[in-house]
Parts: C-alpha cells; sequence; structure tokens
C-alpha cells in the first residue's frame, strides 16, 4: 500500500508517541491547557464570586484547590488565568516565527551584506538581556492592550530562531536538490517557499513551541513581580498576591493557593517538555535509539 | 597572538555600538515617556520656588541633560556624561549618586551569577555525560526528562520553592540581606566570609538548579554527537585505555558549551530579578526592580544600562576563553 506524504506523516507521529506512552501523557497535557484557555473562562462568570468569610477554606468538592484571601475558588482561578497568557503568548510566537524565519532565510539563501547586517541585529536581540528590557519598557508603554504585549514579547525573541534557520539554510543551499533547483533555473520564491522551507519547518516548530512556552512564562514573571496592574487575573497575579501581599510562604492554610499556579507552570512545562522530546523523533528519526 | 589582539578589538568595537544603542534606547525611552518626567521634576521644582536657571541645572544633575533646549544637544550631554561615569542623581532619593548604588549593587549580582553559572556547570557537565553514555537505560532517559523539566521551568518557580522551603518553613537560611551588618562588618576574614557565602548560598543554588539542565542536555547531544567520531573507534582498536578515550571524548564534546555559555548570560543576569527580589537580595536585578516601583527613571537606566554592560563583557570573555580552549579557532584567529 502505497502512503501520501501526509499519511506517512502521521504515521511518523504515532509510531513515535507509542514508543513511549510519556509522549502521550504530554500530548493530553497540552490539550489540557489548549481546552482550559478555550472553554475555561465560559464555565465561569466574569466576576468570579467571592466569600470574605471562607478565605483559604479547606480542601473540599467546593473547594479542591482551597480558595485565596477573599475566598475565591482557587481552581476556577487557575483556569480562567489561562486564556489571556496563552491568547498573548501564541500571538507573540507567531510574531517570532514570521520574523524569525523571514530574517533567517532570507540572510542564509542571499548571504552578502544583507547576511551580515541581520546577523549582527540577530546578534544584537539575543545578547540584550530580554526580561530587564521588558520590565523597562513596562514604565513607559501600557501593556494592558494583548496585542502591544505580544509585539512586543515576539520582536525580543526572534534572534535565536533567525540564527537557527540561517545556519539550516546555509547548509541547505550547498545540497543537490536545492543546486538542481537553482539548475533548472525554478524562481527564488518556489525554491525558497517550497524546497527550502519544509526543510527547515520541522525546526521552527519545534521552536515556536519552546517560544510560546517562553513567553508565557515572561507573562507570568511580570505579573509576578507586580510590574503590570494586577486588575486581570492569571497565575502571574495569583504568585504575585501570594508570595508578596497574603503572606502564603508562612501560613500553613494558604499553602493550595501558593502551590496551584506553581503546579500549573510546572505540568505546563512537562507537558511541553514530552512533545519536544516527541516531535525532535518525529522529525529527525536518526535519533531513534535501538 | 596578533590574531587574537585583533579578535578582541573587533569584540570591543561591537561591544561599545551596542552599548552606545542601548544608552540611545534608554535616553529616547525616557524623553518620551508618557508624562514626560524630566518636565514633571523640573515644573516641580519650579512650583518649589526655585528660579527656571537653578531648576533646569537641578534637573540637568538627575538626568544628565537639561530638560529643554534641541533634543540632540541633550542627547550629547548625556552622552558625555556617561563617557565620565556619570549616570546622573536617583530622582526618590535626592543627592544619591546612580553611578554609586549600581557600581555597590554590581559585585553582589556577579557573586551569584558567577557562582551559580559555575555550579551549574560542573554539576551539568558530569550529568550530561552520564545521560550520554547510558542514554538507552532508565537511568539516561529520567536524567534527561528531569534536566529538560527544570531547564523548562522559570527560574522563580525554583526560586519561590526554595525560599519557601528553607527560609520561611525551616529557617536554615537567612530570608533576605548580603550579610548580616550587626553580627559582621565588611572585610577580607573568615566569619564576614562565611557569613556572605551562607547569605548567598540560597540564591546561588536557584541559579544553578534553574541551569544545570540547560548545560546536561547540551552536553548530552553534544557527548551523543561526538560518539560516533572515528577518532573514538581508532582510540579503542589502538587498545588505548578507557580513560584515555573518555579524555579525548570529553575534550571535544565540551568544545561546543562554551558557545552556550555566552547566550546563557543574559538569561542567568535577567533571572536574577527574581531571585534577588524573592531572597531579598540586594543586587543589580533588585535594584532595577525597586527603581521601577519608585518611578526612579535615573537610576532605571543605569541599572539597566550596567545589566546590559555585564552581559555583553560576560559575553566577550565566553568568546575569548572558547578561543583559547579551541585549537582550531585559535589558529584561524
Amino acid at each position: 500500500m502505497r502512503l501520501s506524504v501526509r499519511q506517512r506523516f502521521w504515521r511518523g507521529v504515532w509510531v513515535a508517541l507509542k514508543r513511549r506512552p510519556s509522549r502521550i501523557l504530554g500530548v493530553i497535557i497540552m490539550a489540557l491547557f489548549v481546552f482550559m484557555a478555550i472553554a475555561g473562562p465560559w464555565f465561569y462568570p466574569d466576576r468570579l464570586p467571592y466569600n470574605v468569610d471562607n478565605m483559604y477554606a479547606p480542601i473540599s468538592w467546593d473547594h479542591p484547590l482551597s480558595t485565596d484571601f477573599e475566598g475565591v475558588d482557587v481552581l476556577a482561578l487557575v483556569i480562567t488565568g489561562t486564556r489571556g497568557v496563552l491568547l498573548v503568548a501564541v500571538a507573540a510566537g507567531l510574531v517570532t516565527m514570521l520574523v524569525g524565519t523571514a530574517a533567517g532565510l532570507y540572510a542564509g539563501y542571499r548571504r552578502g551584506a544583507a547576511d551580515s547586517v541581520l546577523m549582527r541585529i540577530a546578534d544584537f536581540a539575543l545578547t540584550i538581556p530580554g526580561f530587564p528590557l521588558l520590565i523597562v519598557l513596562t514604565t513607559a508603554m501600557n501593556f494592558g492592550a494583548w496585542w502591544k504585549m505580544a509585539l512586543v514579547l515576539g520582536l525580543i525573541g526572534w534572534g535565536g530562531l533567525a540564527r537557527a534557520v540561517r545556519s539550516q539554510t546555509l547548509s541547505l543551499r550547498e545540497r543537490g536538490f536545492i543546486e538542481a533547483a537553482r539548475g533548472l533555473g525554478l524562481p527564488t520564491r518556489h525554491i525558497v517557499t517550497k524546497e527550502l522551507l519544509p526543510n527547515v519547518a520541522p525546526f521552527i516548530a519545534t521552536n515556536l513551541l519552546m517560544a510560546v512556552t517562553g513567553y508565557i512564562y515572561a507573562q507570568v514573571g511580570l505579573y509576578f513581580l507586580g510590574v503590570l496592574p494586577l486588575d486581570t487575573s492569571n497565575w502571574g497575579v495569583m504568585l504575585n498576591a501570594a508570595v508578596f501581599q497574603s503572606g502564603a510562604l508562612i501560613s500553613p492554610d494558604a499553602l493550595p493557593y501558593l502551590l496551584a499556579p506553581l503546579g500549573a507552570i510546572l505540568l505546563l512545562t512537562l507537558g511541553v517538555v514530552l512533545i519536544v522530546d516527541a516531535l525532535e523523533e518525529i522529525f529527525n528519526p536518526r535519533l531513534r535509539e535501538g | 597572538m596578533r590574531g587574537f589582539l585583533r579578535r578582541l578589538a573587533g569584540h570591543l568595537t561591537r561591544g561599545l555600538v551596542m552599548i552606545w544603542v542601548v544608552v540611545t534606547f534608554t535616553f529616547f525611552l525616557i524623553r518620551l515617556m508618557p508624562g514626560d518626567p524630566v518636565q514633571v521634576q523640573y515644573e516641580k521644582l519650579i512650583a518649589q520656588g526655585m528660579s527656571p536657571d537653578q531648576a533646569a541645572s537641578a534637573t540637568a544633575v538627575t538626568y544628565g541633560f537639561v530638560p529643554h533646549g534641541p533634543v540632540w544637544k541633550q542627547y550629547l550631554e548625556y552622552l558625555s556624561g556617561l563617557i565620565r561615569l556619570d549616570l546622573g542623581v536617583s530622582v526618590d532619593s535626592q543627592g544619591v549618586a546612580v553611578a554609586d548604588r549600581v557600581f555597590g549593587a554590581m559585585p553582589w549580582t556577579v557573586l551569584l551569577v558567577l557562582s551559580g553559572i559555575l555550579v551549574s556547570f560542573l554539576v551539568g557537565v558530569v550529568l550530561g555525560v552520564v545521560a550520554a553514555l547510558k542514554r538507552s537505560t532508565a537511568v539516561g532517559h529520567s536524567l534527561s526528562i528531569a534536566g529538560s523539566l527544570l531547564h523548562g521551568v522559570p527560574p522563580f518557580v525554583i526560586a519561590i520553592v526554595l525560599a519557601a522551603v528553607f527560609t520561611r518553613r525551616y529557617r536554615w537560611f537567612p530570608s533576605g540581606g548580603q550579610y548580616n551588618g550587626d553580627e559582621v562588618a565588611p572585610g577580607f576574614y573568615y566569619d564576614f566570609i562565611g557569613d556572605v557565602a551562607y547569605h548567598a548560598f540560597l540564591p546561588a543554588a536557584a541559579f544553578a538548579i534553574a541551569s544545570y539542565g540547560g548545560w546536561l542536555l547540551a552536553m548530552r547531544s553534544s557527548v551523543a554527537s561526538v560518539l560516533g567520531d572515528d577518532f573514538l573507534l581508532a582510540a579503542e582498536l589502538r587498545g588505548l585505555t578507557r580513560m584515555t578515550r573518555f579524555r579525548y571524548l570529553a575534550r571535544n564534546a565540551i568544545l561546543p558549551l562554551f558557545t552556550v555559555l555566552a547566550i546563557s548570560f543574559g538569561l542567568v543576569f535577567g533571572g536574577s530579578i527574581f531571585i534577588e527580589r524573592i531572597f531579598n537580595y540586594p543586587g543589580l536585578g533588585m535594584l532595577l526592580f525597586a527603581s521601577i516601583g519608585a518611578r526612579d527613571f535615573s537610576m532605571m537606566s543605569g541599572a539597566f544600562l550596567m545589566i546590559t554592560a555585564a552581559v555583553i563583557v560576560a559575553n566577550i570573555l565566553a568568546d575569548l576563553l572558547y578561543t583559547f580552549i579551541d585549537p582550531r579557532v585559535r589558529r584561524q584567529a
């Protein structure tokens, strides 16, 4: 039976997942977070019910992860806090992907002066410590608008991807099939989009996943430090309140309130790590261990 | 040697250009900030009864440029101040020179970052070799997963957990500060150094735990790729001992890690904001954070500039170290 390219790809995915059940767990975790981001807020009212008499309630069916310092359900906070952060992170990841891939492909394929200029800029973006820059920018920019935040995050983080795509492109362009395409007189647009891009794509996909996670943590970090207005609800705001304001580090009753956002971050990281592990094998079968 | 000097000169030029770009950025950031803090301070001083001339010179002392006149003139004044290492005066605490605070905070952050990176590098490299050699066993696999997980978790999570357990739940370590000023006076003697180490231990450990996973993963893949090389097979066929072969392997596998080292400095210095904040450790990151909270913009740009400069210098050092270690690059250079 002959399989199409697409079928062969999905079969590869399935084989890689089956080889280690932990990877399936990764997919489940990831699906859970995506579901929480999309559907989570539908299950709860816009303003979560609070009850000041019921702060740091013991764990029960009503409050499986206890309540916070105002008696708001912690599980509800974790779930509804996913969407905003994830939306910005995905948008920022797309910005990084577009800029990084375009710069890397152009620099690697054209070489010459454009290459050295672009790579100087990329090195610059890589060297500037991103997080300090981000918190300095919070003083001048209003990050309340989600797309501004996404744009800034995305533009800070493109350097690494551009460098990596460029080095891949440099090695690919000397390979036989690209030389053949050039020899046939195919237009550059065709060579770049149909011959080069598919070969760099796996790399970009892995990188995108890592970038999105990094941007989630950058936002959580900004809220955690308290340099952004704390009027929304997300994991960073929760951590800020737990660590710096409500003394959850000391009082054992408040422990679930501290552990819930930390647990969410750990779980998300675990999901990403397991999926990246699977992606590496899917895209690079040579890594397969005997 | 001439090649080395030329390389150094190239690095220094690039570094200076980068610092210049950052300086220009902070200048225009403050200048174009909504609410114009420079103008606000100038007007506040006039409202307090100063003459316009006095107010202008007082503002110039704070920010390093006069709030009036053409922007390019202000910019040049700011630059010439920086060349004399004059970073202006704090807005929040009047009369405190930004440069004093920044250079005072700097060594503490460097202490944390360097000890953290050193420990994590050693641990990560050793575990990375183990993970690569045993990569088809459960040990190797779990080492890699643990490494990726700790590499992936943001450093502040690790710092929060360490702070919660070891400074609050069990009060084994101090909950803040660089040293206990009531008990020891700064100086080069055993008690003081011990107290500094005691205070720096947890924050440095947070740095180390947050970054050893990266070294582990890098070393694992590097060892795995060197393992397939012919020279190792040849060494085995020549009957060289295990130890000798291991030395061949390690020397070749560790090289690529030095390029990663250069990139990691930026991340680690960025992480210092969280770690110093969580452990109440007054270093550069804490200074930057506090100045943002207080809207102390001259202090903010000074601290940001110093963090960037530190990262650039660390990058240059890492690259020179690489040149020194790798004979191929050394000869090319």
